[in-house]
């Protein structure tokens, strides 16, 4: 399925839970969809010869408070196993959460990833939301 | 060595920006080339295994027909032999010598095209690793330029809005409200669907004569003050 495709199926889609999509596909090939649950942060899907990658860009590392980025560090390295299908890392000066998957996955599965990422990212920013400037 | 070593190493040199190469821009389309070619080698050499395979089916399929034949004229030669006839006998010998020859000359061509096909087979078998593991380690470098794409526009706003402080904040602000806002709606959905389901239910129980209204109207009002006069 190509991000075309994917942004004009998400764009005519209501989760059970209610949340609906708004997908656009940039110039540069990024399909940028926010979730009605989480508005704030957009969620960038790109893709490869055999993944989708969903990523949502969470804070600079200019956001976090002076002297904190060790603790900041060590805080997101303990929490990321807990969070279901997510990861965090490093793009850069850019902090984002992202998730993975293969190339043949089906729209459900797509959603379901978009809708927990969504949520996920809210959980992440909550903890360590003290630690940023 | 993992190429994802040299990623991290450019990672750390940097190489951040979308566009930059996250390792050396004609490395990667070398690799990528080599990827290509060695597959083109091996749907050729597939090819090649598969005509191999067929010979050596074949001759096979050949030996099993001198075997059969030698044994057929062997037991000719018996009969011939209890016959008393040594000379048709020992031409059937002479034909069993050239056929046993003839074996002999297909066994060793036979057992050289199966050394020969299992080895290429083998060959192709390992090539084939290496081209899937050559894949892997150009997909490592594309998913680190995807990632480096994906991430780019959001970076640029935020140094848009790197200005203003609290800006997770108060996004988490932003998303908190609006999912305060919703649940009141829910919450005001429900009280709704509530109020009306009550009211259908009195309509109901009021059409079965049940709980009667309460409220008067102005005949009973008349008829109550006719009734308090003639009292």
């Amino acid at each position: 399925m190509s991000l075309n495709e994917l942004a004009f199926k998400l764009n005519a889609h209501q989760t059970d839970e209610g949340t609906c999509f708004d997908a656009v596909l940039s110039d540069e090939g990024v399909l940028e969809v926010i979730c009605s649950n989480n508005e704030e942060f957009p969620i960038n899907i790109v893709k490869t010869e055999t993944q989708l990658l969903a990523i949502t860009p969470l804070f600079s590392v200019a956001e976090v408070q002076v002297n904190k980025l060790s603790e900041l560090n060590e805080e997101l390295l303990l929490i990321s196993p807990a969070i279901p299908l997510s990861s965090i890392g490093r793009q850069g000066e850019t902090y984002i959460l992202f998730g993975s998957m293969a190339i043949n996955t089906t729209l459900d599965n797509i959603i379901h990833e978009l809708e927990v990422q969504a949520e996920n990212t809210l959980d992440v920013l909550q903890v360590i939301e003290p630690l940023l400037v | 060595m993992s190429i994802l070593k040299n990623i991290l190493t450019a990672i750390r040199g940097g190489a951040s920006e979308v566009g930059e190469a996250v390792i050396d821009a004609n490395a990667l389309r070398i690799l990528g080339q080599e990827i290509r070619d060695a597959e083109d080698a091996i749907g050729k050499a597939k090819q090649s295994l598969t005509n191999l395979k067929a010979s050596e089916i074949k001759l096979k399929r050949e030996l099993n027909t001198i075997h059969k034949d030698i044994s057929d004229y062997e037991s000719k030669a018996m009969q011939a032999l209890e016959a008393n006839n040594d000379t048709l006998a020992g031409e059937v010998a002479d034909r069993i010598a050239v056929l046993e020859a003839d074996a002999a000359e297909k066994n060793a061509e036979h057992q050289n095209l199966s050394v020969q096909v299992n080895k290429i087979n083998s060959m192709i078998r390992q090539r084939e690793k290496t081209i899937q593991k050559n894949k892997r380690e150009l997909e490592k470098i594309k998913t680190v330029e995807q990632l480096q794409k994906a991430t780019s526009t959001m970076s640029t706003n935020f140094a848009a809005t790197n200005a203003s402080e609290h800006r997770v904040s108060k996004a988490l602000e932003r998303v908190k409200n609006k999912q305060t806002h919703w649940e009141d709606r829910m919450e005001a959905g429900e009280w709704m669907e509530s109020t009306e389901q009550n009211d259908e239910l009195d309509t109901k129980l009021k059409a079965a004569g049940i709980g009667g209204a309460t409220t008067s109207g102005g005949s009973s009002v008349l008829e109550r003050l006719k009734q308090k006069k003639a009292g």
